[in-house]
Parts: structure tokens; C-alpha cells; sequence
């Protein structure tokens, strides 16, 4: 991980946080959405729907399934903002 | 933590359900089964005898109007149960159970359930959500201290997630386990614990921080007996008053680390797969209480007489047992549906929550079509209905509020509709004289198709907000489910219920047209409610 990325993982870590009420230090960027975080299908898809209002991204429902840790979300979101650019 | 593979967040075990994914292989899956071993296997000689002695059961051993009165279902009738083996139906023969797949367990539950919803319970709880994990999940030496208990009934099972602020939010569960050398201490409440009065066992949901992640949960066997363990007065309920609903306080129970079941930290996946079971169960004891009132209402209609002729003989009255009836076919094939799906290793969580919701709704409708149907009579407990109504209202409600699973079900729904698109003609593959009805399931299903991909077009990922689109659609593809089930049915065991499958069918699709109308204006409609809910809330008034 370089810089970047570690700078995208800590934003989307602060984010899920800030969803689940949680300390941002207790969440790790290999966490899973739904067995680490505890956090069911609907509740995974709302976290990143908050985190594409956040970051003004229109995330695609098919490839947000795809996600399954807080690093996955972190890599999908840099590319589609470098998609943007 | 060890690593589970390449699971995304729809790795086709999360607990939303009903996609349509499937549905027509999985309807001539569940045909084929049924032609092919309806009375063929061991188990099902069994089974036979095993109803057998649960209607006598039912018959001589339970008197429900009594165990509603009461509050409580007595010890006499529980030792009934115990010495026929009924507390055994799921436990495996070599702890001394019956070892019965659910599809047959079900069976057994929807006889008690028939008459008695409470004692249904008890015994549907015990055989699901209360020994299930131990049997699935739990190391040797937990089997070995409770599953022979179980199997005799000198144990009695629970399963304790519900907190007081974790009820549908699982996620939010606080009770927490702490690992102090060779064990675990718990401490947290849990709350509307089923059968709590007698268990000997809690199976508890609990945060395990030690374990993984930092929100990691297990499940954790705790015997009663253990220090810190305390029950709460019994609650006081509107339905199913026989059974036992107490909260369970945990002052640092400690217990060995052996009875921390499965895999340590993922005790929230195991959970959603337990609940499977236990909705299950509770779908085929909806089945039981409606065909107990179905039982009452042709005992009733064809016996009383008004303007001169049994009122059963009046149109409107055949109307309404037609309708029961027909819908209870459904309840049954969708029932035999998750429980054939579960003995060919398929994953049931999908459609046990269609079963939940379809079954505990059906349930409460075909009630209250009994209660209407015995007039002032229906209204006076003596008389049954009103107690099974009363019964019925719970379901709706727990292992999973019908609303939530319904969002839950919607958002599935979405993540899979390139299989709804896909799905083939189920007219192609059904009996001549249910083509017609067939060819209707699949222009819904394709309808619901387009409005699955209109809503995915407007709202992208945020339709997961859209929570009236998401309810909507969800109860189509629920409906259309059910009436595969039916379809698929009629057309395998060829019973002669060709025209009860094909008006449940009829009646079922045309359910799912209005809801997938209604979805167009699911917008409007959240609209005006924010706004009416407003000022009803004391917030801002309509502008």
C-alpha cells in the first residue's frame, strides 16, 4: 500500500465509523462488511451508499456486491476517481 | 481470522431474500423430488409413525383453550412429549434423537401446531433455533454435555440474540464475551427469550472482541446453572400465552471455552444460517395454525344454519374456504419447498424468509378469514379462532420482522435481477391443464424484470433507500416464488390438486401485478409520508 491508498483506507475506515458509531481505531482495512463488522447485506449496500455521497461518486449496485472489506471500497473508490479525472 | 474464501457481500448466504434466481430450476428440482420420494425413503417410514403419535398427542395430551387460559403449558404435557420422543426430532440417532431433516421435522411441527400453536412453539424452537447450533456447530465436547439431553428432553433448548437495542439490528448486539484463560465470561441482557422458563441451555449471540475482528461475534452454549446466569419474570403476551418469553441476564457467566460454538468470531454468519432453520419451523407452524382454523371454519360453516340452509352452502362463504383453502397449498408447497431445497444441500436462506413472510402473513389472513366466517362466535375464545388469530399475530413479527426482511428481501432482489431477467418459461414445463396459469407467472415475472431494471436506472446504488420500491417488489417475488411452489407441486404429485394450485396461483400473481404497479408509485408514496408522518411527529408541517 502506498501513501495513496493508505490515505483512501483511513477516509473510508473514518466513514464506517462514523456508520456504525464506532471508534475508527477498532476497524481495520481487512475487515469484512458483514462477519468482522457484523453488518448484513442491506446495512453493507447502505455504508456504501453513504460513502458515494461522501466522495459525490455514483457507485454501480453490481459492482458494489463485489465488495467485501473496507479495502475493497477503498481500491474501487480510487479508481473511480481516477476514472473521473 | 481464518480466511473464508472469496465471499462478496452477495456470496448467496446473506439473509435477504427471494430473488427469483433459479427459481425454475429449482421448481423442477422440487417437482422431481416429490414424484420421486414423497413415500419412498426409511425416513419417511418413519415419519408416518412419528405423526401418528403426534396427532394422539395433539388429541388426548393438549387442551389449547386451557394452556391459553393458564399462561402455561404443563408439565404433563411436556413429559407427554418427552416420552414420544418429540423433543428428539432433529437431534442426531447417535446422541439418541430421531435425526429427522428439517422437510420432515417441519412435518411434525405443523401436526402440533394444528392444536396447539404454543406447544408448536416450544417444541419448533427447541428442534431449530435452540439445538441447532450445538448440532451444526458445536465442538464434541458440547455434544457430548447437551445432545442427549436434548434428544430425551431433559434438556430444553433456547437461543438468546434480541436485546433491548438489537432487535431486527443484529449488528448492534452488546453482550459481549470476554476470554479470561480457559474460558469465557459473558456479560449483557438478552431479551424475549422463547422458552426460557424451562431451558437448560442458552445459546447466545454474543461480541467477541478477542476473537478477529473488532466486532466479531460468536455463538456460546451456556448452561443454566452456571453462576451469573439469571431469567426474568415471564412477559405477559397478546398470543401464544402457553409459551415461555423471559429476558436472561448474563453477570459474567463463565464458561469453558468448548462450548463457544463454530468458528470463533464469525458467530453472526452462524446465526443467519441458524435463523434459517427457525424461520422454517415457524413457517410450517403457520401452516399447522391455519389448517386448524381451516378445520374449524368447514366444522363450523357446514353445521350452522341461517335462512334456512347450512351457511357454508352460501356462495360467499364457499368464496372465503376456497380462498383459505387455496392459499394454504401454497403455504404447504413453499414449506416442502425450503425443506426439500435444505435436504438437497441448497442454500435456504432466500427462501426460508420467503417462507417466513409468506406463511406468517397467510396465516394471520386465513384466521381472520375464520373468525368472519363464525360470525359473534368467532369473537368469543371458547370457540378457538380468536386464540389462533391472537397466535398468529407474533409471527409476523419475530425471527425477523416481516417489514425489515421485506427491505432486506427488495435489496437482494436488486443484486440479483439479471436472474430474474433470465429466468426461462415455466409454461414450457408444467402440466397441460396449469399452462394457462403458467403462462401468467411468466409474464409477472417478467414484468417484474422491468421494474427491476427501471428502479436500478433511476436510483443505482441508493435504491437501497427506496424502502416502499424495495417492499413491493420483494412481496411480488415472494408471491411468484409461492406460486411456483404450488405449480411446480400440482404438477409433480399429480394429487388431483391441479384447480386448489392453479386459483392459488391465480390469485398469488395477481397479488404481485398490484404490488409491482404499486412499486411505480413507491416514490409518491414515500413522499407524502415523510410529509403526513411529520407533522403527526410534531415536525415540521406540510408546506
Amino acid at each position: 500500500m502506498n501513501a495513496q491508498s493508505d490515505s483512501m483506507r483511513e477516509r473510508i475506515i473514518a466513514l464506517t465509523a462514523k456508520v456504525l458509531k464506532t471508534d475508527p481505531k477498532s476497524i481495520r482495512g481487512q475487515d469484512r462488511f458483514r462477519e468482522d463488522l457484523g453488518m448484513d447485506s442491506l446495512a453493507s449496500l447502505e455504508l456504501l451508499s453513504c460513502i458515494s455521497d461522501e466522495m459525490d461518486l455514483d457507485f454501480e449496485l453490481d459492482e458494489a456486491m463485489q465488495m467485501q472489506t473496507v479495502d475493497d471500497a477503498a481500491a474501487y473508490v480510487t479508481r473511480k476517481l481516477a476514472d473521473k479525472k | 481470522m481464518a480466511a473464508t474464501g472469496n465471499e462478496a457481500i452477495w456470496d448467496g448466504t446473506p439473509i435477504a431474500s427471494d430473488p427469483i434466481a433459479g427459481v425454475l430450476e429449482r421448481a423442477r428440482a422440487f417437482g422431481a423430488r416429490i414424484a420421486e420420494v414423497a413415500t419412498s425413503s426409511e425416513e419417511s417410514e418413519l415419519l408416518e409413525l412419528v405423526l401418528a403419535q403426534a396427532r394422539r398427542f395433539a388429541s388426548r395430551e393438549i387442551n389449547s383453550e386451557k394452556i391459553d387460559a393458564e399462561g402455561v403449558i404443563p408439565d404433563g404435557v411436556i413429559d407427554a412429549a418427552r416420552h414420544i420422543g418429540l423433543f428428539g426430532l432433529t437431534i442426531p440417532e447417535a446422541y439418541g434423537g430421531v435425526g429427522f431433516s428439517m422437510k420432515a421435522a417441519c412435518r411434525v411441527i405443523d401436526e402440533v401446531a394444528r392444536v396447539d400453536r404454543s406447544t408448536a412453539i416450544m417444541l419448533g424452537l427447541h428442534a431449530g433455533l435452540g439445538s441447532r447450533p450445538i448440532v451444526e456447530l458445536g465442538s464434541a465436547a458440547a455434544k457430548d454435555r447437551f445432545l442427549p439431553g436434548f434428544a430425551r428432553g431433559d434438556i430444553i433448548a433456547a437461543f438468546a440474540a434480541t436485546e433491548p437495542e438489537a432487535g431486527s439490528d443484529l449488528g448492534a448486539v452488546r453482550t459481549t464475551g470476554t476470554v479470561v484463560g480457559d474460558a469465557m465470561e459473558l456479560t449483557g441482557e438478552k431479551c424475549y427469550v422463547t422458552n426460557a422458563r424451562w431451558a437448560g441451555c442458552f445459546t447466545v449471540l454474543a461480541r467477541t472482541p478477542g476473537y478477529g475482528g473488532n466486532r466479531a461475534h460468536s455463538l456460546v452454549a451456556i448452561p443454566r446453572d452456571t453462576p451469573g446466569v439469571s431469567v426474568g419474570p415471564e412477559e405477559k403476551k397478546l398470543g401464544i400465552k402457553g409459551s415461555s418469553t423471559a429476558s436472561l441476564l448474563l453477570d459474567n457467566a463463565r464458561v469453558p471455552l468448548d462450548l463457544v460454538l463454530g468458528e470463533k468470531g464469525r458467530g453472526m454468519q452462524q446465526a443467519y444460517q441458524t435463523l434459517a432453520w427457525g424461520r422454517t419451523l415457524m413457517a410450517a407452524g403457520c401452516l399447522g395454525t391455519a389448517k386448524g382454523a381451516l378445520d374449524a371454519t368447514i366444522a363450523h360453516v357446514t353445521t350452522r344454519r341461517q335462512f334456512g340452509q347450512p351457511i357454508g352452502d352460501f356462495a360467499a362463504s364457499r368464496a372465503h374456504v376456497t380462498d383459505m383453502a387455496s392459499r394454504l397449498f401454497a403455504m404447504e408447497s413453499l414449506v416442502r419447498w425450503v425443506g426439500e431445497a435444505n435436504s438437497s444441500g441448497q442454500t435456504i436462506e432466500d427462501v426460508s424468509i420467503a417462507a417466513k413472510v409468506f406463511c406468517s402473513e397467510s396465516a394471520f389472513e386465513i384466521c381472520d378469514r375464520a373468525v368472519q366466517l363464525h360470525g359473534a362466535m368467532g369473537f368469543l375464545e371458547p370457540f378457538g379462532v380468536a386464540r389462533m388469530l391472537r397466535d398468529s399475530r407474533i409471527t409476523r413479527i419475530f425471527e425477523g420482522a416481516n417489514d425489515v426482511l421485506l427491505v432486506r428481501a427488495g435489496t437482494e432482489l436488486f443484486a440479483r435481477h439479471a436472474d430474474v431477467s433470465a429466468a426461462g418459461s415455466l409454461a414450457d414445463q408444467v402440466a397441460s391443464g396449469l399452462q394457462p396459469v403458467a403462462r401468467g407467472w411468466d409474464q409477472v415475472r417478467a414484468r417484474l424484470a422491468e421494474a427491476l431494471d427501471q428502479g436500478r436506472s433511476a436510483f443505482g446504488l441508493k435504491v437501497v433507500r427506496h424502502q416502499l420500491l424495495l417492499q413491493r417488489l420483494a412481496r411480488a417475488a415472494i408471491n411468484l416464488r409461492a406460486a411456483a411452489a404450488a405449480i411446480a407441486r400440482a404438477t409433480a404429485d399429480q394429487s388431483g390438486d391441479v384447480w386448489l394450485a392453479e386459483r392459488a396461483a391465480a390469485t398469488l400473481l395477481a397479488e404481485a401485478d398490484g404490488q409491482i404497479e404499486r412499486a411505480r408509485a413507491a416514490d409518491d408514496d414515500e413522499a407524502v409520508a415523510v410529509k403526513v408522518s411529520d407533522r403527526l411527529y410534531g415536525k415540521e408541517g406540510p408546506k
